[in-house]
């Protein structure tokens, strides 16, 4: 909570921009090419709603038109900005090589590394949801770069769906978890895993598909990121889309008190949080009652533009 | 054990030796002593030395039989066949399997063996088991008799004429057979009979004289289980274990009581809910409500009140309910009733839309009420018919729909006669006549109450609890004779499904026909045809229903008014898929009926609750149209059951406990909605607006 606080000061200072870049594999079959195209386009579709104009999907193209989009954004893209990939398809991992399936020569994933080494943003989020994705992470993963994969390992192989339930979750409020109307990268990832869990359970069929999320560049890859296993920390910061105005109120300086009594309120409620184990019940509710509402009303003030 | 033919090379060279040394009488008497492991590598090598002796794997399938691996038995009694085709020996041991599994041709078996041995006492004495497992009372005498006459110190002849008067609770019976293994099949009939207590007793009765007699421990220990006496349970159980008794029973009870730690217990006066931790808070308030309904609607129909509150157990992995139910014949595998105890599935533990868990909550209250009112007297049949008549009674939506199984049954004229009603509970001939005789019993109950009424039902039950028999029930109650009364029923049924039965073959062609022309998107020929094999088969409800496929295609020609009266038919025919009945209340919202949508959705908490988005729109829908305590228990299940959403799901219930007038239910969950997300205006404006 706190680290995206102040990743949204931070972005204040110095506006930059995300840059997004959705590519939808070879389907091999009718049904499965009109599948991966329809989930490019829902994130597509989210994606340029919440007013992003760095958008580009390309559906079933050839490494050539990858490489040319890569290049491009390697010319424009500067290093404050940051980077999304998305990858929907079909993967292969031979023990070796992760393979992404596109029309003629398939990519590999050594390349996509190369390619997005490339691009000169800092801050990358690479999200491949293709089958035998967990065959990717050795290579795609990097210090500053999230990456996430749709299996645990090269060796889950039947497709999967996490790309359905990752387009959902840019579009969907009920991922944005702490109502910042942002979604994080590790909500939209905790929304997406949470759904294919769930869909396996209800269909009461064995998963053939675990999601992994890696963001500390020499890690496995976990399906629960929490401190606890260090994992989770750059995704928490790194806003995958913006649902509303979150920053408006941020960039008015008749507020900074405000602002800075809601920043001591959130810290000390996080604070609180931490110490919740050592306290009872009844006396933690009691202090964080009282926190919430001074930040409730701090808030409406701050809505209102009066000060307190 | 290990099966031995993996060790036949072992065996071979260790042959020219040790076989002079083997005798069959040395693997019996290492048998005798429990001594299996060792008595195993006897019949090996006896077996590898002569490998054409019938007799060495009889012998040895029989201690396999003992020793709880009755599939390794079977296949070494099928081999003794193979070398000697009319071993009467290896027959009885094949009628002893099926036997022990409740399968209809043991007694065709054990006659068999007794045809080609006459003085086998074993076969015979199986013969009088069998025919007294069928509540074939007479029959079992006759049976017990012979083996008498056989060896008038036949324990287990006694023991079936002791086990009759008994269970006709003539307390004293010349039969005594003051045998450990003649109380323990005394034990085995009191718990066919569902008297629980009395099996109890029985078993007690043989480890008192014999207490290494583990299967009669073990059984005491299942029963004590079934009767919720689970520290006695667990130690006799264990008891067996330590004595080296391991069978299946044994080994998954001690493993499921120990995994009770995990459960949780709610009490009210009436009930008690013991639910799996993982789901208790989502399923406490559904599953007790309809517990508390159900014993209201009964005792006011019965007439009769409960003096002890009934406990249900519900397990969301089906194995460990089918431990409950382990070495109990023809048992439905949904639940299962044992006194004032009901054990039964988790809707969590099946796939969406297949099982309806208040329908069978339903069933099984209705066996604690036919079983307290006859002290347990009233055969299989007429408390499985009752339970069943009671499912649809509750809701013509409700229990299960007439099938291609019963269609074929009662078109063959398969029925069985309602006096022999009872075999194809206890000894069906295939696992279809287990269905089928659920069905039939169901439809007798319904037949009854249509042509009789309901007094004549309870009348009935009366008499079965003064331990009257089946055709002395039906010759007082209906005032006709049992044959009579099948050609009156056979008669109704098979004039009702004629039309169905009489088109299945047909049907069974055109529906896939029906699937296609869908894919085809000609939609019109879908609606057309699909309305006449609709009312060929309105019971159909399964997957690639009729109902589906046509409310599908006029879906595609954009026709919603007729998409929703053909959903409406399917959720009214007992439709319920998940998806479909969900989307049926989408079409009824975009009509603006919310009321209707909510109603429609609210069916869906009765067939699986484990929907979180089902709670979503069910909450939002009541919410919208001010149905406060519906909003409350809907956001409530979706707070219990891990929302995707946490603070939303707070903050939506927040709002429900606010229009529930509970302000203070309210602001604690407000917190807890800020608690994950402390800027959720939304849900500060109202903390706010409470805390003025």
């Amino acid at each position: 909570m706190k680290l995206l606080a102040l990743f949204v000061a931070a972005a204040m200072v110095a506006p930059a921009a995300t840059w997004y870049l959705t590519i939808s594999g070879l389907g091999g079959e009718p049904d499965y090419d009109q599948r991966f195209k329809m989930w490019a386009q829902d994130i597509d579709k989210s994606l340029r709603k919440a007013g992003d104009a760095n958008v580009t999907t390309l559906i079933a193209p050839t490494r050539e038109q990858i490489r040319a989009r890569f290049q491009e954004l390697a010319n424009t893209v500067k290093p404050d900005d940051a980077l999304v990939v998305m990858l929907i398809g079909h993967g292969t991992f031979d023990g070796v090589d992760y393979k992404f399936n596109i029309p003629g020569p398939d990519i590999t994933g050594a390349e996509l590394a190369a390619l997005l080494d490339r691009v000169p943003a800092v801050r990358q989020c690479v999200v491949n949801m293709t089958s035998a994705s967990g065959g990717s992470i050795e290579i795609l993963r990097r210090p500053n770069r999230v990456v996430i994969t749709a299996t645990k390992s090269g060796t889950e192989k039947n497709a999967t769906v996490f790309a359905r339930y990752w387009a959902e979750a840019l579009r969907e409020p009920a991922a944005d978890q702490d109502k910042n109307e942002a979604i994080s990268v590790l909500e939209a990832f905790h929304y997406a895993e949470t759904k294919v869990t769930d869909f396996f359970q209800t269909q009461q069929r064995l998963a053939t598909e675990h999601a992994l999320l890696e963001d500390t560049g020499k890690g496995e890859g976990e399906r629960a990121p929490s401190p606890e296993n260090g994992e989770g920390k750059l995704a928490s910061a790194f806003t995958v889309v913006r649902l509303g105005a979150n920053a408006d109120a941020a960039r008015d300086p008749a507020k900074r008190l405000l602002l800075e009594k809601k920043d001591e309120l959130e810290q000390a409620i996080d604070k609180l949080k931490y110490e919740k184990a050592a306290l009872p019940e009844q006396e933690y509710k009691k202090q964080l009652t009282t926190l919430l509402l001074d930040l409730a009303r701090t808030q409406e003030a701050l809505d209102s533009g009066t000060s307190k | 054990m290990a099966r031995p033919s993996r060790c036949w090379s072992v065996a071979l060279l260790l042959s020219a030796s040790f076989v002079r040394a083997q005798t069959l009488d040395q693997a019996e008497a290492l048998w005798k002593a429990r001594r299996y492991q060792e008595a195993n590598e006897v019949f090996k090598v006896l077996v590898a030395a002569q490998p054409k002796n019938a007799l060495y794997r009889v012998r040895w399938g029989r201690m396999y039989l003992e020793h709880w691996q009755p599939d390794i038995a079977q296949g070494l009694f099928d081999e003794a066949l193979a070398i000697q085709p009319n071993d009467a020996a290896a027959i009885l041991g094949k009628a002893l399997c099926a036997a022990a599994d409740f399968r209809g041709d043991a007694d065709e078996l054990a006659r068999k063996a007794l045809n080609l041995d006459p003085k086998l006492l074993e076969a015979q004495e199986l013969l009088a088991r069998l025919a007294l497992e069928d509540d074939d009372t007479a029959k079992a005498a006759e049976e017990a008799h012979k083996a008498l006459t056989l060896d008038a110190n036949s324990t287990q002849g006694k023991a079936i004429l002791a086990t009759i008067d008994w269970l006709a609770d003539k307390k004293d019976s010349r039969w005594d057979p003051h045998a450990a293994r003649g109380y323990e099949t005394a034990g085995h009939f009191f718990m066919l009979n569902r008297r629980y207590e009395e099996s109890v007793a029985f078993y007690r009765k043989a480890i008192e004289l014999d207490p290494r007699l583990d299967t009669a421990r073990s059984q005491l220990g299942l029963n004590l289980m079934r009767l919720g006496q689970n520290d006695e349970a667990y130690r006799q159980l264990k008891t067996c274990w330590d004595n080296g008794f391991q069978d299946n029973a044994t080994k998954n009870s001690l493993v499921l009581m120990d995994s009770y730690k995990n459960y949780i217990t709610y009490k009210t006066g009436r009930t008690v809910l013991k639910l799996h931790k993982k789901e208790a808070e989502l399923l406490h308030p559904y599953f007790e409500s309809e517990m508390l309904r159900d014993i209201a609607d009964y005792e006011k129909k019965y007439r009769f009140k409960l003096d002890t509150p009934v406990q249900v157990e519900v397990y969301p992995d089906h194995e460990d309910f089918a431990v409950r139910t382990l070495g109990m014949p023809g048992l439905g595998a949904l639940g299962v009733t044992f006194d004032y105890s009901i054990a039964m599935d988790s809707p969590s533990g099946r796939p969406p839309g297949s099982f309806h868990w208040a329908s069978t909550l339903r069933h099984e209250m209705s066996h604690v009420f036919t079983l307290s009112m006859t002290n347990s007297h009233v055969p299989r049949w007429f408390t499985e018919g009752m339970a069943v008549h009671e499912e649809t009674a509750a809701s013509a939506e409700w229990g299960d729909r007439l099938g291609p199984d019963e269609l074929v049954a009662i078109k063959n004229h398969r029925l069985l006669p309602v006096a022999e009603l009872d075999r194809g509970f206890v000894h069906p001939v295939s696992p279809a006549q287990v269905v089928i005789s659920y069905y039939q019993a169901g439809k007798i109950c319904d037949y009854i109450n249509e042509k009789w009424g309901w007094d004549t039902l309870l009348a009935m039950l009366r008499d079965f609890g003064a331990g009257e028999d089946t055709p002395t029930v039906i010759h007082r109650e209906l005032k006709i004779e049992p044959g009579e009364f099948d050609k009156l029923f056979f008669a109704k049924v098979e004039a009702e499904t004629k039309r169905t039965a009489d088109n299945l073959a047909e049907w069974k062609l055109a529906v896939p026909a029906l699937a296609k022309f869908a894919v085809a998107k000609d939609y019109d020929r879908v609606i057309k045809e699909g309305q006449h094999w609709e009312d060929i088969y309105p019971d159909y409800v399964e997957g690639g229903n009729v109902y589906e496929l046509v409310a599908g295609a006029y879906r595609a020609k954009g026709d919603t008014a007729d998409e929703i009266g053909q959903l409406e038919r399917y959720v009214h025919a007992g439709g319920r898929n998940p998806e479909t009945i969900k989307l049926l209340a989408k079409d009824l919202v975009g009509l603006g009926k919310k009321n209707e949508a909510a109603a429609v959705l609210d069916r869906l908490n009765f067939i699986y609750p484990m929907d979180n988005d089902l709670h979503l729109q069910l909450g939002e829908l009541w919410f919208d149209e001010r149905n406060a305590a519906g909003a409350v228990r809907e956001f409530r299940a979706l707070v219990a059951h891990s929302p995707i959403d946490p603070a939303q799901a707070h903050f939506d219930l927040a709002r429900a406990y606010n229009l529930n007038h509970q302000p203070e239910q309210a602001k604690s969950e407000l917190v807890d909605a800020l608690e994950t997300a402390p800027g959720f205006r939304p849900a500060q404006r109202l903390l706010l607006e409470l805390s003025k």
